[in-house]
């Protein structure tokens, strides 16, 4: 069990005020000063509007923002006679701002969110972005009913986003989610959940609060112990995900680092869990889908093929200690042709950092950062691919790569387990008509 | 003439049985200590195998990347490397042990100089093995850093890196053995102050448009950067 974190004097002497609330709305921040008002605005709708009958504690769990984000979020306030609810008597909704403890990181912030939610005695817990600009009353509803009317311990987000957003999502984590674990949660990093106060109290006892977890790496964690440890998962369907994303290129392999390493270090811990795990399934989406406008998204293809080509100049000295020599081979040949980086090749590339990260071939962090130019490359190859594409045509073409992922299991496999396997795969034509045979396109 | 023949032959037959007789003894003293200790050394090799654990030690090699960095595979355990320290240990004590059986100047020589160096060697193999070891881990963060930051020439730069981390790990190593350490001492001085003004002067020249830019553009009203809507998460 770990040991709990104290509680700031702040959260201390609100729960003794507060007593009890039946459910806590958790918004981790960082300098979000020009976001947040309208987000605690929407979450303050969405609860007069949707759960006005019960109590409830809004908590921003702020890291030593320096541009005055926890006053904005205290400030902001929405006028709910405009929603115009006129006969149902309203509970009260605190709202609170707290600096967090700890190592900083949004994972820390959602830990302090999380005791609230323990010490109040919350029947759930919603926790959402503070960067969110497309965030409606209507995603608290979406997040808490079928937490509190459906006994669902997990709800992830499923939005719709642009095709070039989220590419850690749709090239690595989702396909890798699901094909361990079997089941196909498409935002398993969205940062938007839904939770019960029983996995609330799973997540409170684990014992490692203080690694990645506590950085970019807890919305994989919450997901995959969700998964894993057999809580009752659905996806709740919440529109347009805009945001007031930063520079992607700013630490774009830390970022990198924090969620593969603890992508890695879950598939580690739960090797019991998904090794038996062959193909996936649906899991339960509520709400009612329907297309959104989306804002159009720059991406420099060529600073792309130039950082994958510095990469493959430079780091043959690490890549060689993490790929098969096959592997590295294919790679190389990409950086002297026209870059198409297949789905097999990119799978194989994740399979072996992750066997290459288990064994501990080299330093994790440095195996981790060197994979940013690969990543590049397939970032760039899947943009040149999907240049044309509409939205529905691009979320084939993810779902094709979850099927080959899928498909590559017995090949990571046996990588794991210590072997250098050679597995044949189907032909990629035969593998293409398999593909087409199986898709499911989430409604 | 035979007499002298045959005193000649029995002087030399007595040299030789002297020599022998002085000799073979310890000899084979030596060689049993010697494989004695072999044998010692294999058994003891044999039973850390067996009987270590040394859960905790693996865990340091893998966490530290030590243990790649011994053996590349990565599956070195630390009690293979116990018993492997202990055999060499061992036997060399055993080798020690039989040179000195021979009780002769020289070899008295050998064994005390051995014994009296030993820990000094000791402890500049270790300093060069961390050196190494920290000259490799910088070397291979700076070459990460410098291809993700788009930085030209990033395995010159990490070479560097390395080059001055060993560099600095012989002048340390030299210095605990006495070996030229003025040399090795000055010689890093010099590298090292030369390197630094090298530094200082080309970053100067290199920033100076780049502070006439930024004092020309002062007094305007910083214009905020544009923000990318593209989030990888």
């Amino acid at each position: 069990m770990a040991p709990d974190l104290a509680l700031p004097d702040e959260a201390r002497g609100a729960i003794e005020n507060i007593g009890e609330a039946d459910i806590v709305v958790g918004v981790p921040s960082f300098n979000n000063a020009r976001t947040i008002p309208h987000v605690i605005r929407a979450i303050q709708a969405g609860l007069a509007r949707y759960f006005s009958r019960f109590s409830a504690v809004i908590i921003n769990s702020d890291g030593g923002s320096c541009d005055g984000t926890p006053e904005a979020a205290l400030a902001a306030t929405f006028d709910l006679s405009r929603l115009l609810i006129l006969s149902t008597p309203l509970a009260a909704v605190h709202r609170l701002s707290f600096p967090y403890h700890g190592v900083p990181g949004k994972g820390s912030a959602f830990r302090l969110v999380f005791q609230m939610t323990r010490a109040l005695r919350a029947k759930a817990c919603v926790v959402v972005d503070a960067d969110l600009r497309s965030i409606t009353p209507e995603w608290i509803d979406s997040l808490l009913r079928p937490v509190l009317h459906a006994d669902h311990d997990f709800v992830a987000p499923w939005y719709h986003r642009h095709k070039y957003d989220g590419t850690i999502t749709n090239s690595i984590v989702y396909p890798l989610t699901r094909s361990l674990y079997g089941k196909r949660i498409r935002q398993p990093i969205g940062g938007d959940f839904g939770l019960s106060p029983r996995l609330v109290e799973r997540y409170l006892t684990r014992s490692d609060w203080e690694t990645d977890v506590a950085r970019f790496g807890i919305d994989i964690w919450m997901t995959t112990v969700a998964v894993a440890e057999n809580f009752r998962t659905c996806q709740s369907f919440l529109g347009a995900k805009l945001h007031d994303a930063r520079d992607p290129a700013a630490d774009l392999s830390e970022m990198l680092r924090q969620v593969t390493g603890s992508v890695f270090g879950l598939m580690e811990e739960y090797q019991s869990v998904w090794g038996p795990v062959s193909g996936s399934a649906p899991v339960d989406l509520y709400g009612f889908p329907h297309d959104v406008g989306l804002d159009p998204i720059a991406v420099n293809v060529d600073r792309m093929i130039e950082a994958f080509r510095a990469g493959c100049e430079h780091l043959d000295e690490i890549w060689s200690l993490a790929l098969q020599a096959d592997v590295l081979k294919a790679v190389h040949d990409l950086a002297s042709r026209h870059l198409v980086l297949d789905d097999e090749l990119w799978m194989r590339i994740i399979f072996d950092f992750a066997c290459a990260w288990r064994r501990h071939r080299l330093e994790r962090a440095h195996l981790l950062r060197s994979l940013t130019p690969l990543y590049l490359a397939r970032t760039a190859s899947f943009v040149m691919e999907t240049r044309e594409m509409f939205a529905a045509e691009v979320e084939q073409r993810i779902e094709a790569l979850c099927i080959t992922t899928e498909e590559m299991k017995p090949y990571l496999l046996a990588r794991w387990r210590g072997g250098d396997a050679a597995i044949r795969f189907p032909p990629r034509a035969a593998a293409h008509a398999q593909t087409s045979d199986r898709m499911e396109v989430l409604p | 003439m035979i007499h002298v023949f045959q005193q000649i032959f029995e002087r030399a037959l007595t040299r030789l049985s002297d020599s022998v007789l002085a000799y073979l003894p310890p000899l084979i003293v030596a060689v049993f200590i010697l494989g004695s200790g072999l044998l010692l050394a294999t058994l003891l090799r044999w039973l850390i195998l067996r009987a270590v654990k040394a859960t905790a030690l693996d865990r340091f090699l893998l966490d530290s990347g030590l243990g790649s960095f011994i053996d590349r595979s990565g599956r070195l355990r630390a009690a293979v490397l116990l018993a492997r320290l202990a055999w060499w240990f061992v036997l060399g004590i055993a080798l020690l042990m039989s040179i000195d059986v021979f009780d002769t100047t020289l070899t008295s020589r050998v064994v005390h100089a051995a014994v009296f160096a030993v820990p000094k060697l000791i402890t500049a193999a270790a300093i060069l093995f961390a050196g190494y070891w920290l000259a490799q881990y910088l070397g291979r963060s700076a070459l990460v850093w410098a291809v993700n930051e788009e930085v030209p020439m990033a395995r010159r730069l990490a070479a560097g890196v390395k080059a001055a981390i060993l560099f600095f790990a012989i002048v340390i190593a030299a210095e605990s053995l006495g070996f030229a350490a003025r040399v090795f001492f000055s010689t890093f001085v010099i590298v090292t102050g030369g390197a630094a003004l090298a530094g200082s002067i080309a970053a100067g020249l290199a920033l100076r448009p780049v502070f006439e830019r930024w004092l020309q553009r002062r007094p305007q009203s910083p214009q905020p950067p544009a923000r990318s809507l593209w989030s990888h998460l």
